[in-house]
């Protein structure tokens, strides 16, 4: 229903739009929601990673956006997505497509990424301004899941890279590229889906009530 | 791979999908550098060609098996991927008595393949990999593969070097054990002193039953010798006698078991061979037969189970009956000694699972026999076609006489047209058809037969029926799917209900609407559990006081099989493998899918034994049991059994958001 009243009244989508575009976040906005009750292994969970030019998702613009699908327990590298923001920045509605395209891809699926905070008010920002939209997905942040999920190994956030080192993932040195990242990130999701299925976690929903439960435990203590 | 991409409107904007697209490739190239950059330090990928490399590097899909997980097993079913470890460790065991290789036990690392043989040749592994380190596992579908085989020289110089040492292995490990074998063979005419347990546990009369029976269950046996001091037995006490001489009567666990064990047991010396203690246990309806020596002290006990296990030799010759049976008359006969063997091995208590694969294995030979038969007179040289099976013959799982379900596929190959080629396939089944019924296999009342047009058909005729079915998921296409996406190949060219089920399974995963339907079909009937009394015995109109075992309790676990196998990519049709490896995938633990297998089994048990040991020898019985009429032991297993049924619904449900 809500998704018919979005496709009629738009939602906030910006009149300077391309039709084409238009069309398919309207079609986007009305997909039907997906259940984050199924097991993990029925879950299409999403891993995205962002790049910017500086730390302030006001002042400073996303460069590149990478995602990469883990379903049934697997990556599946033909199944990947990226976006080079920097080199399509005089093109309005090639980025705006660009933008269409991302949601596309997602669907209603919910997203993984490393300090949820950062990438999502990038992402928030960018689909705001590009589409119009208010872009509010499922969310799980692997920053505040995997201390909760391997406390034996850290029980308090760390940066990613002290992560890479405890699981002992060889994939390279120096600066990575979102796409590095985020294959970094869809392993670790791997094993997070395992432990939390021994733990009792068993769907997406219990999975981000998980990451929310860590987040504001470990911030209040 | 195939995602639950929600359905998009086929007349989306084209910009945008086109914008997509050049996104995605972008995206494919980016990850793809992570698998080149890893191939690209070990041999033999670092000396194949950029282009091979590519394509490994877009196909492979990367997996996580914690620590002791198992990543491939000789149960697992036909190899589908090859399997190259990027970090972790990984151990090959081999499974199973024969030996095939040298080593029993090897250690896999990072760069390291596996299972060449089997991936090649499109068989189950002989070996069970396991997990011994949190480990990444590249998997290349088999059909690249082989593609990468016939493509890279470099490839195929490395896995044919592997395949052709593991054969020298192999040959020379068989020949070993053919020898030792041979000289173990045993057969009736073997003296009991080489059968069954020796030196048996016994007590003396004076023992008190608790004594008795906690040595019983300390040692794990079924029945205990009563011998005096002097090792000469007096008596024997079994589990069937617990019920009867000491619950039931309400005996005291303090008295001797003197009081409660048969006197008098039946004696045999070691010299006497196996075929007299079959014919006393027939005779004297007896289940063990005590061993002495000459001085008459106890030696051994052999027991109906031991002397069923001599019989192997029974069954070989049933198959070979079968194979080198010259005309469908003397199929007939077989038929006839199949179902009678059959019996004797329910009334023994062999296990439903065990006994319905045995079943399916002879009618099995007998079916291809019977097409070997039919194909003197219907040529079909250098033309690919399988005969395929459906329904319960489909998921290897039949009662002794199941309905003909059937089907052919071919390919048209060039110079013939596929309706003159469709012509011939008919005239061959019905001709098949009607011997297979002469055979004891009815003709099917839906007229699921190859003899059937809409039945046999071409692989791109099957393809497009299922994809119809899966497209539209009406009540008559879920009921179809319920029978024939259950098939086997039993005949002719297996690639091509291969290519039939990786169309099936690939259509079935990328329709996530389907298998809700599927789903939402499978939760209408659930077990029989009452709120108040133990079992709802009111379902079955003109059967008061009756619960159909088939309705209620085996075809729930079979449809929540099917949905899991088709949801997960399980290539197997056999309910007990698809819950098995699809569990494996869903990483649900061990135990859980074990209790629900044993409830499986335990209902198919039932039934197999309701239906031909209590009713008129020879006639099929229905499903309908009366709980009241089951021992105590049974009834509360039976309720437990409903129970595991409700819980795979529950899950089912959960899964896929279905509510009543």
């Amino acid at each position: 229903m809500f998704g018919i009243k979005k496709f009629i009244f738009g939602d906030g989508l910006l009149d300077s739009l391309p039709a084409d575009v238009k069309q398919a976040v309207s079609e986007w906005q009305a997909l039907p929601a997906v259940s984050l009750d199924s097991t993990h292994f029925l879950t299409r969970y999403v891993v995205i990673d962002v790049a910017t030019d500086g730390p302030k998702p006001d002042a400073n613009r996303l460069t590149g956006i990478a995602a990469m699908v883990v379903y049934r327990g697997e990556i599946a590298p033909g199944e990947s997505l990226f976006v080079d923001f920097a080199a399509s920045t005089a093109d309005a509605n090639l980025q705006a497509r660009q933008w269409a395209a991302l949601l596309r891809f997602i669907g209603q699926s919910p997203l993984v990424s490393y300090h949820q905070g950062f990438g999502a008010a990038f992402i928030q920002q960018g689909a705001k301004r590009q589409l119009g939209i208010a872009f509010e997905p499922p969310w799980l942040d692997l920053a505040w899941l995997l201390p909760a999920m391997f406390a034996e190994l850290n029980d308090k956030p760390q940066p990613l890279d002290e992560w890479v080192q405890r699981f002992g993932l060889d994939l390279g040195s120096g600066r990575r590229q979102p796409m590095e990242n985020a294959m970094i990130l869809a392993r670790m999701m791997q094993m997070i889906l395992v432990r939390a299925h021994g733990k009792g976690v068993g769907t997406a929903t219990a999975l981000i009530e998980e990451s929310h439960a860590s987040s504001v435990l470990r911030r209040t203590l | 791979m195939n995602t639950p991409q929600e359905a998009m409107p086929a007349n989306v904007a084209q910009e945008v999908s086109q914008v997509e697209a050049m996104l995605r490739q972008a995206g494919q190239q980016r990850a793809a550098g992570n698998t080149l950059a890893f191939l690209a330090r070990h041999a033999p990928f670092n000396k194949m060609s950029e282009q091979a490399l590519q394509r490994f590097a877009e196909n492979a899909h990367i997996a996580f098996y914690p620590a002791g997980s198992q990543i491939l097993g000789p149960d697992s079913g036909n190899v589908r991927f090859f399997y190259l470890i990027e970090s972790g460790k990984v151990q090959a065991r081999q499974a199973g008595e024969v030996n095939v290789t040298e080593y029993s036990i090897l250690s896999l690392g990072a760069g390291e393949c596996f299972p060449i043989g089997a991936v090649t040749a499109g068989r189950p592994s002989t070996n069970l990999y396991t997990a011994v380190e949190d480990t990444f596992c590249y998997h290349l579908p088999a059909e690249d593969y082989l593609a990468l085989m016939s493509t890279s020289p470099e490839f195929n110089l490395f896995c044919t070097q592997y395949i052709a040492s593991l054969l020298e292995q192999s040959r020379r490990q068989l020949q070993a054990q053919f020898a030792q074998k041979a000289s173990e063979q045993q057969t009736l005419n073997s003296p009991l002193v080489g059968i069954g347990a020796r030196n048996p546990i016994s007590v003396t009369p004076e023992t008190p039953l608790r004594t008795a029976l906690e040595t019983m269950s300390q040692a794990g046996i079924g029945s205990l010798v009563i011998a005096g001091e002097d090792r000469k037995p007096v008596g024997i006490f079994t589990r069937s006698d617990l019920l009867d001489r000491v619950v039931l009567a309400d005996r005291s666990l303090t008295s001797p078991i003197a009081e409660a064990m048969s006197p008098a047991p039946f004696k045999l010396e070691e010299h006497a061979t196996a075929y007299d203690a079959m014919l006393a246990m027939a005779t004297h309806g007896i289940r063990h037969v005590l061993v002495t020596d000459h001085a008459g002290c106890l030696t051994g006990v052999v027991s109906e189970r031991d002397l069923f296990a001599l019989q192997r030799v029974g069954l070989r010759q049933i198959r070979q009956a079968i194979e080198e049976a010259p005309d469908v008359a003397a199929l007939q006969q077989s038929a006839t000694d199949v179902r009678q063997l059959a019996f004797n091995m329910l009334a023994q208590g062999i296990g439903a699972e065990q006994l319905t694969q045995f079943i399916s294995a002879l009618n099995d030979a007998l079916t291809r026999r019977v097409l070997q038969l039919n194909l003197e007179k219907h040529n079909f040289e250098g033309i690919d076609w399988a005969w395929l099976a459906f329904g319960s013959e489909g998921r290897d799982e039949q009662t002794f006489s199941t309905d003909q379900d059937n089907g052919i596929v071919f390919a048209v190959p060039a110079g013939e047209t596929a309706d003159a080629l469709k012509q011939r396939f008919l005239a061959f089944a019905l001709d098949t058809n009607k011997d297979l019924d002469g055979c004891g296999f009815p003709l099917c009342k839906g007229n699921i037969m190859a003899s059937n047009p809409q039945w046999c058909m071409t692989l791109d005729d099957w393809r497009a029926q299922f994809s119809k079915w899966i497209r539209t998921p009406e009540p008559v296409a879920l009921l179809n799917a319920t029978i024939f996406f259950d098939f086997r190949p039993l005949y002719g060219k297996a690639e091509l209900a291969d290519a039939m089920r990786r169309h099936l399974l690939s259509q079935a995963a990328s329709t996530p609407i389907f298998l809700q339907a599927m789903a939402r079909n499978a939760l209408e009937v659930g077990p029989p559990l009452g709120k108040i009394r133990d079992f709802v015995t009111d379902l079955e109109p003109g059967h008061p006081g009756k619960v159909d075992l088939k309705k209620y309790g085996s075809r729930i676990f079979v449809d929540v099989a099917r949905i899991y196998a088709l949801a997960t990519g399980v290539h197997s049709t056999n309910t007990i493998q698809r819950l098995k490896l699809s569990a494996q995938k869903m990483n649900i633990k061990g135990e859980e899918i074990n209790a629900v297998l044993d409830g499986m089994n335990f209902i198919q048990f039932l039934r197999l034994q309701h239906q031909y040991l209590e009713g008129e020898p020879g006639r099929q019985g229905d499903n309908l049991i009366d709980p009241d009429k089951l021992n105590e032991l049974d009834r509360r297993i039976l309720k437990e059994s409903f129970r595991q049924a409700r819980k795979l619904q529950s899950r089912l449900k959960l899964d896929y958001q279905v509510n009543h």
